[in-house]
């Protein structure tokens, strides 16, 4: 598949095909990736596909400017039917590279089973429906349904939904409704104790705006929280105010948050970002019979409307 | 003085003994994230944890979020409330690079502007630090003149000698600290041989290296190449982690919160990562990404040593560690271009 992906990509940035590609090359930290973004087809050799593929690369396509190859898991894929959907980018400037997702590796559930660090790890492995790691001679392994990222464990379309090369046979769901209890059981919560846990969580929160940052789904030019008249949100990071931040941050990509996982992972405090992101994501689906990023030609949810639509003050 | 030894069971009581004069901060996941956290006399769970804390003790001096002081408008004027001075903190496990950090930036609030609310807590402080044992594979340390298991920067010093820790002073106070400490242990001629083992294997244990060696005039010397900073800025999403959980990264917003007749006016970490940090109402010069990648780049190995004669970095690794996208400090220094231009020239003194 990698060596495909290389080949490929190669051709399209020597055939004139696209000006950039964006893909993922090996990191510079034990079981990492990094974002590659480049014009040289030489670059096209460091690409790779393993189970540390983590960004949703789609971030980077409102950024370049040209026609670009891009490097797609499902969830990734979406995100780029939803930036077509709302003009950011045109598909005929795209050459999307689909890669059947199997689902990406949580270094911080593996640390907890191993009780190490990442970097004190010798290896991680993906071998079928398992996780193999070496830690000082040993061999330790785990099931992928306690090792995969929850959002993988709730993802229902692997395999994108639009590309252009499909660089595998398409890939099933590893579903594990374990995965999802945090989110369950904060619904089970009254909204005083919902109220204290979000509280605690949010007071950690230190305005880094990476979870914005990481998101495809926030590219706005300038962000509500930048503003100054009115000034919406308290730029000190008071935790009511990261409150009203990550609730308007949430309904400005509902229709648009593809459930990628990215703002919960970028956190460097731990806040259970995606536990919003995610509530969100099944309401759309509940309320517009609606996921994000399925067909490119689909008007965008929340800037359409129908006469048929339940609130009569739009007709 | 020469050192003592506390064995780990008894580090609680020498804590409570300092806690009668200090409010002692200790590593700590109780919030949820690793951080330097007031310790209310019970836990040491950090003895088994602890690598380094993801926020860096620079937030015990300068918070995150702070009030500067409370104004009231009545028939005479205005009313200034100050909050009260900084409590005494004593940091108990402060690593080297984190140290250096706080000795690196009290140069920028000590200059000709005395920053009341840094000073007062940094004064009054008294800095425990602990030796690393353990490296991350992110830290870079040695390549700045940080050793993992030295620190000039604290008052007293511990090594981790396996079932003891070896308290060495450092300063004055950190002498008297240890004159007034009930309960250590004198210190045997294998103890010490043994410290000086685990400081020369930690040394060594941190691979990762830059050459920081004339770095700030190949930076300079490089300032005006788009291209490169282009190239290197690409997958950086201008998020704050690098700049805001950096331990020298000291920059500040200020904000007033008002209602009728009075307001509070608050600081608040800020970073030049973000647009908006130079935006004015018509122009912004660091509006490219680029350009503001370049800044924080030659903010830590170019003007400040200019300014202070002191490369703003540790090697602590918290902004490779910790960045969304793996975006590599110690990557970017190596590829500087060697390039000549009119801003200066690429020469192995700084």
């Amino acid at each position: 598949m990698e060596q495909r992906l290389r080949s490929k990509t190669r051709a399209l940035l020597e055939q004139g095909k696209v000006d950039w590609i964006i893909g993922f090359e090996p990191g510079s930290l034990k079981f990492t990736t990094t974002p590659l973004i480049t014009k040289d087809k030489n670059d096209t050799d460091r690409l790779v596909i393993n189970p540390f593929i983590v960004n949703n690369l789609a971030n980077f396509l409102t950024q370049v400017k040209g026609r670009v190859g891009i490097v797609v898991k499902g969830c990734d894929s979406r995100s780029v039917v939803s930036l077509i959907q709302d003009n950011k980018v045109a598909r005929e400037d795209l050459v999307i590279l689909g890669i059947p997702c199997t689902g990406v590796i949580d270094l911080s559930k593996i640390e907890k089973l191993v009780g190490k660090d990442r970097d004190e790890l010798n290896d991680i492995a993906r071998e079928g429906d398992k996780v193999i790691i070496r830690v000082n001679g040993k061999k330790k392994e785990f099931p992928t349904t306690q090792t995969l990222f929850d959002n993988c464990l709730a993802c229902e379309l692997p395999t994108p939904q639009e590309y252009d090369i499909l660089l595998g046979e398409p890939s099933s769901p590893i579903a594990n409704p374990a995965a999802q209890e945090g989110i369950k059981k904060l619904k089970q919560m009254t909204p005083e104790q919902r109220w204290i846990f979000w509280e605690g969580e949010l007071s950690r929160c230190i305005r880094c705006y990476a979870c914005r940052n990481v998101c495809p789904a926030c590219f706005c030019q300038r962000c509500f929280v930048e503003e100054t008249e009115p000034q919406w949100v308290f730029p000190a990071p008071r935790w009511q105010d990261n409150l009203i931040f990550q609730i308007t941050r949430n309904i400005h990509v509902a229709g648009r948050c593809t459930d990628c996982g990215e703002c919960e992972r970028a956190c460097p405090v731990n806040i259970p970002l995606r536990s919003l992101t995610r509530e969100m994501y099944d309401i759309v689906g509940e309320l517009f019979q609606f996921k994000a990023g399925m067909d490119k030609d689909a008007p965008p949810l929340m800037t359409h409307y129908e006469e048929k639509e339940a609130e009569d003050f739009f007709r | 003085m020469t050192s003592k030894k506390v064995t780990k069971r008894d580090v609680i009581k020498l804590l409570n003994q300092w806690r009668q004069e200090f409010a002692v901060f200790v590593p700590s996941i109780e919030s949820g994230v690793a951080t330097m956290a007031r310790w209310e006399g019970k836990d040491t769970s950090f003895l088994d944890w602890y690598r380094n804390t993801v926020i860096p003790p620079k937030a015990n001096f300068l918070p995150p979020m702070e009030e500067m002081f409370r104004f009231r408008k009545d028939r005479e004027g205005y009313n200034i409330e100050l909050p009260p001075d900084g409590e005494k903190q004593l940091i108990f496990g402060i690593r080297p690079c984190d140290a250096r950090a706080l000795a690196i930036i009290d140069a920028n609030f000590r200059d000709l502007y005395q920053d009341p609310y840094y000073l007062s807590r940094r004064n009054s402080a008294v800095l425990v630090g602990l030796g690393c044992t353990n490296p991350h594979d992110s830290c870079f340390c040695t390549s700045l003149g940080v050793s993992p298991g030295e620190s000039a920067d604290v008052d007293l010093m511990l090594t981790d000698i396996g079932d003891e820790f070896l308290l060495e002073p450092i300063s004055a106070a950190g002498k008297e600290l240890i004159a007034r400490s009930r309960g250590l242990k004198e210190v045997t001629k294998d103890d010490e041989t043994r410290a000086k083992e685990i400081k020369e294997t930690s040394y060594n244990k941190v691979t990762r290296k830059i050459n920081a060696e004339g770095i700030g005039a190949k930076l300079l010397a490089g300032f005006d190449d788009q291209d490169y900073w282009e190239k290197v800025a690409a997958k950086c999403i201008s998020c704050g982690i690098c700049t805001l959980l950096c331990p020298t990264c000291y920059c500040f917003d200020i904000n007033d919160e008002l209602t009728k007749q009075q307001g509070t006016r608050f600081r608040s970490w800020d970073s030049c990562a973000f647009p908006i940090y130079t935006k004015m109402p018509m122009e912004n010069p660091r509006q490219e990404k680029w350009r503001r990648v370049r800044q924080k780049v030659c903010h830590k190995f170019g003007f400040y040593p200019t300014n202070f004669n002191v490369i703003a970095c540790t090697g602590c690794g918290r902004c490779i560690r910790l960045c969304p996208v793996n975006w590599d400090i110690t990557q970017v220094l190596e590829s500087v271009p060697l390039i000549e231009t009119k801003r200066g020239k690429a020469s192995n003194t700084l």
